[in-house]
């Protein structure tokens, strides 16, 4: 089906100033919204009150107010321009509460407002803890049990049941606010309590704790036509009990047997069609790691944190494609931008890895609780794309900007192995360095599983990682040697390949060495280990890729794209760029 | 043959380095693209647009370390790197990557280091005859009380090496000088302390663009709170409400002299104290800063895009721009800072030197109380025409607070306080309830706080160790129950008239941003 020709002005909602829990995958999402929807002739009404964003730069869109986000100015700038649609699923939490009063007020009604994309109903069912656990027992997708308090007493009744650990979440919130696991009754009436005064409607659920099983998420598409399609899954580097937002996450899945996979993915599917989502869904599933058990935690009927990722995981705008789907174009009639050839009904296929790592504040607040649980903290993420799990884990890091270029965290080997233990089993900021700094002091993966109940595979590959640095050591003397007379052909040069491909920085080999960094890059040009890049092209190279976004990698082949007028450029610098370099 | 560039981007998000540096590196890759240049972005931040595929020519998704970018760098033999644009991240990569042979595209290495490096610095606005604030470098405990003692209390205490004001205090005597010596930071001849004479007044900024001949300034910006309280933690408003003919004229010679002594090629942010009429110099940023989106919307005046296109040669008056303070549009414009303190426990609220916010809303109107409405609303306070007032004000700020209280009181609003505090209003003809402090018995003020008896907080940060301990509990209280805890009267007297424009009952319009420029 064509694009509805009766909208012809649209207004599209931000998702307001930056905070923890909504950072600027909103201004991502809002300004490939406004791109997408002025690529089909609409006009776009602009409402957001961060001036800091790109979405609400004057030429962005074809009207922009920066106003409050609230009832009483959005139906001020609805009189004004009177929009024939509103795109509510691209502001985050922030822009679909917006959207919601809205419609709930009888304004949009008024103004005779359509609703676009995702239904208000589904939004409704998606959103509300009750009504999403009805449809899901309906259509056989099994939910945690639980409880929808709304009161102090109900608190009080559900602690003398005696089920431990708990999970509380208050309804309608960001970032989890007001959340957190309770392992008593104390901890139960705290938490419960806050979330209670931090939830829109006074309302929070109370959930079994599936502490250990492993957090995975599924970033689906549909349009009206119900197409439906995965974009890509996520896992959790940390096993639930810690907010997505909050845990490493590596994309895509790889701890998963191919039947894991696609009971989730489909569990997945299933739920998208039945919510009757036109545009993105983020769905978060729970997967024993003992049985092919699992669970649906949550699902977001929007663009979310988790779509900006896999959109930049994929090289599939998840956001883009939303706002096409909403003025009434179908998976199959909208074109991948990225190879000009397939259409965004076609999954995206990955031939690498991504990780992401949360950049949290605890430089600033020094004195903050750095217990990571299910209320957000981080402010920022990085993520980083390699050919392997550990290369790209290593980018993520060095990429953090902590002072941190590996796996040594700042004063982890002062910790006492009783804190490093305790270090393990509480997910904090620094639990990565921890469980490295515990495999340098020679703890066995199944221990570490036992404390922190990551899966094994990926605690395996941080003690790889552990154990090229003892090898470097060990190798460094002959490392020094290399760097007076430089043999492409000595083990030892193939170990520095090794270290590269797995992701260590010049300056960690010079860590690990005791050589200066400086050294050890002139060291691997002589040696000939320079980098390669490869494209993220969405097709695991199936298609030749039009929109160049690169990583690199230490392997031998080159996919980066140089023009031949470039090339010539390319040899004339080269000789210059040499003698530069000094 | 087209040239390329390479822009640095800012990574991840992080207080102190939000997503204004994303605006900026993006629409630095749409000038250069514009001019005929193959934009390259570097970044490594999966939220932003400056990593969507369809932003640059070419996105390398990359970390922002020397080793990463220098590989790009040699891949792809670029014209040049141009770091002003992401924040201190790209900043930091100027020298190294210079050193190591790289182009560096807009104020050059030593320009950048000029602004950095505090001694170099100072000796130019010696040469310029441009007041700062007094104060030096110090390379151990006892230089710092030598030099505190020389320039009088109180002082901004600082390692040199911090950006973004971590660490920063306000100090107010010997003793606690020496306890922030010894608790706060480690001196020594490697890590120097920064002292500086805390001038209480007000704080201005701008941003300038620059291309070698003539500065830009599109605008002024004043902030509300005093100094003292971080610049990403401020209100701000623009165009200044408060500053004399005279400030203004100071503020726009001293800016362009110093762009052109500092030879900066495209953006600069300049940080004033204005005390007495004389505005002094407090700190400058050889980049673009936080405030430069803001800016941009509000005047009109496409400040990336012409930085860029001074930074590849094209002059400001090629580009339609004449020297100076550029006219002022027919709107008041305010941001508002954002804290996330619901999802930190454990972290204190109030306003200091070291910045807190995460983020940052804007309320435009045409009358300046208006404009005030809309920031704090739209930043998500609770903003209530009437209720209750809690005011727990320290020594210090009591005569200064009375005016403010008072218009609270006219307002309509009850008005709970301290005993000590309560007297002093009392006396004023300002009826206060008198309330326990927390050490008191039951129900003191915390109690009245947590049942939401309490609609507004004033609570002004004490130099007593026990009032402070008792501050940072109240304020903890007032985060975990939502409503809005003011630490610095001028926040407060903002909040006040924001309410009274509001209960005045004249209703808000909108208007879309282009409607209020010219």
């Amino acid at each position: 089906m064509p694009k509805n020709p009766d909208i012809k002005r649209v207004l599209v909602i931000g998702s307001g100033p930056i905070i923890i829990g909504q950072a600027a995958e909103f201004d991502y999402a809002g300004t490939q919204a406004c791109q997408s929807l002025r690529e089909e002739g609409v006009q776009v009404v602009l409402m957001n009150s961060n001036p800091a964003t790109i979405m609400t730069d004057l030429d962005m869109a074809d009207r922009v107010y920066i106003e409050p986000l609230t009832v009483e100015f959005a139906e001020r700038v609805i009189a004004r321009e009177r929009p024939d649609g509103l795109l509510p699923t691209l502001g985050g939490q922030t822009g679909l509460n917006l959207a919601t009063q809205l419609a709930e007020q009888g304004i949009l009604e008024r103004y005779g407002v359509r609703l676009l994309g995702t239904t208000l109903p589904s939004i409704r069912m998606a959103e509300d803890r009750e009504e999403f656990r009805a449809l899901m027992r309906r259509i056989g997708e099994p939910v945690p049990d639980s409880w929808i308090v709304e009161s102090e007493e109900a608190l009080r009744d559900i602690a003398n049941a005696g089920i431990w650990p708990l999970i509380v979440r208050p309804a309608y919130t960001l970032g989890g606010t007001g959340g957190g696991i309770a392992c008593d009754q104390d901890q139960l009436m705290e938490i419960g309590c806050g979330g209670l005064s931090a939830s829109m409607r006074h309302q929070v659920m109370i959930e079994r704790c599936l502490l250990g099983w492993k957090e995975i998420e599924y970033e689906v598409m549909r349009d009206a036509n119900d197409t439906c399609i995965t974009v890509c899954n996520m896992e959790n580097f940390d096993p639930m009990g810690v907010h997505t937002g909050d845990s490493i996450v590596v994309a895509p899945s790889q701890t998963l047997s191919d039947k894991e996979y696609q009971l989730l993915r489909s569990a997945s599917l299933n739920i998208i069609r039945s919510l009757q989502i036109e545009g993105g869904c983020n769905v978060q599933l729970a997967l024993d790691p003992h049985s092919f058990a699992y669970n649906v935690i949550e699902v977001n009927p929007r663009v979310s944190r988790s779509s900006a990722l896999a959109s930049k995981a994929t090289g599939y705008p998840i956001a883009r494609v939303a706002a096409k789907i909403a003025v009434g174009l179908r998976l199959d009639e909208i074109p991948n931008a990225v190879t000009g050839k397939t259409l965004a009904c076609f999954e995206p296929a990955l031939d690498y890895c991504v990780v992401k790592i949360p950049r949290w504040p605890f430089d600033k607040f020094v004195h903050a609780d750095r217990t990571i649980t299910t209320q957000m903290k981080a402010t920022g993420e990085v993520m980083a794309i390699d050919r392997s799990f550990e290369a790209a884990l290593m980018k993520a890091v060095r990429g953090l900007e902590i002072g941190v270029f590996g796996l040594a965290g700042k004063r982890t080997n002062e910790l006492s192995d009783v804190r490093i233990e305790a270090g393990i089993a509480t997910p904090t900021d620094e639990r990565l360095f921890i469980i490295a700094e515990a495999f340098r002091r020679g703890m066995m993966v199944e221990e570490v599983y036992a404390f922190s109940k990551i899966d094994p595979w990926f605690l395996r590959k941080v003690q790889r990682l552990v154990t090229m640095e003892t090898r470097l050591r060990i190798e460094a003397g002959a490392i020094a040697n290399l760097v007076d007379s430089p043999t492409e052909s000595d083990p030892t040069a193939a170990l520095i390949r090794e270290a590269k491909a797995l992701g260590f920085s010049d300056r960690q080999i010079a860590a690990n060495t005791g050589i200066a960094e400086k050294e050890v890059r002139k060291l691997r040009k002589a040696l000939g280990i320079v980098p390669v890049y490869k494209i993220v092209d969405t097709c695991a190279a199936e298609f030749e890729a039009k929109t160049p976004y690169y990583y690199s990698c230490y392997e031998t082949e080159d996919e980066s794209w140089v023009s031949p007028s470039e090339a010539e450029l390319a040899a004339t610098s080269a000789a210059k760029g040499e003698s530069d370099e000094r | 043959m087209t040239e390329r560039v390479i822009v640095i981007g800012s990574g991840p998000i992080r207080i102190g380095q939000g997503i204004e540096f994303d605006y900026c590196s993006v629409h630095c890759v749409w000038a250069l693209r514009e001019a005929g240049f193959e934009a390259i972005i570097i970044n490594n931040n999966p939220e932003t647009v400056s990593t969507d595929f369809d932003t640059s020519d070419r996105l390398y998704f990359e970390p922002l370390t020397m080793e990463d970018v220098l590989h790009i760098v040699e891949r792809e033999r670029p014209l040049g790197v141009i770091v002003q644009f992401g924040g201190q991240t790209a900043i930091n990569l100027a020298l190294p990557l210079y050193e190591a042979g790289v182009r560096i595209l807009g104020s050059s290495p030593d320009s950048i280091s000029l602004a950095e490096d505090r001694e170099r610095f100072d000796q130019v606005l010696l040469e310029l005859g441009i007041p700062k604030p007094p104060g030096r470098t110090v390379t151990s405990a006892r230089g710092a009380e030598e030099v505190a003692s020389e320039i009088g209390y109180p002082v901004l205490v600082r390692p040199s090496w911090v950006l973004g004001g971590r660490a920063m205090e306000i100090v107010y005597s010997r003793d606690e000088l020496r306890s922030y010596m010894t608790y706060a930071v480690d001196v020594s001849p490697v890590a120097p302390i920064l002292i500086d004479k805390y001038v209480l007044g007000r704080e201005v900024e701008v941003d300038v663009i620059a291309d070698g001949e003539i500065c830009v300034l599109p605008g002024i910006m004043e902030h509300i709170e005093r100094a003292g309280v971080h610049s990403g933690d401020s209100m701000a408003v623009f165009p200044p409400q408060n500053l004399s003919p005279s400030v203004i004229d100071q503020i726009v010679r001293t800016s362009t002299d110093l762009a052109k002594r500092m030879d900066v090629r495209g953006l600069m942010n300049i940080q004033y104290v204005v005390a007495d009429d004389v505005a002094q110099v407090l700190e400058v940023n050889p980049r673009a800063s936080r405030t430069v989106p803001y800016l941009s919307k509000i005047t009109g005046i496409p400040m990336i895009k012409l930085a860029t296109y001074a930074i590849l040669g094209k002059s400001l008056r090629d580009q339609g721009y004449e020297g100076g303070l550029q006219p002022t549009p027919p709107l008041i414009a305010v941001k508002s800072p954002v804290f996330s303190f619901t999802k930190l426990k454990g972290v204190d609220i109030g306003l200091g030197p070291e910045m807190k916010s995460t983020g940052e809303t804007m309320g435009i109107e045409t009358d300046y109380s208006r404009a005030l409405y809309k920031a704090m609303v739209a930043s998500g306070l609770d903003v209530q025409t009437g209720g209750a007032l809690l005011a727990t004000i320290a020594d210090h700020d009591k005569s200064e607070s009375a005016a403010i209280i008072r218009a609270f009181a006219d307002l309509g609003f009850t008005i709970y306080a301290t005993e000590g505090t309560a007297r002093f209003l009392n006396a004023r003809g300002i009826t206060a309830t008198p309330v326990g402090k927390i050490s008191e018995p039951s129900p003191n003020l915390l109690d009245l706080i947590r049942n939401g008896q309490v609609d507004v907080l004033i609570n002004t940060l004490s130099t007593d160790k026990q009032t402070e301990r008792e501050g940072v509990q109240i304020r903890r209280a007032s985060v975990e129950i939502g409503i809005p805890c003011l630490t610095s009267l001028d926040t407060a007297r903002a909040l006040s008239m924001a309410i009274a424009s509001r209960a005045s009952g004249h209703p808000f319009d909108v208007r879309a941003v282009s409607d209020y420029l010219p």
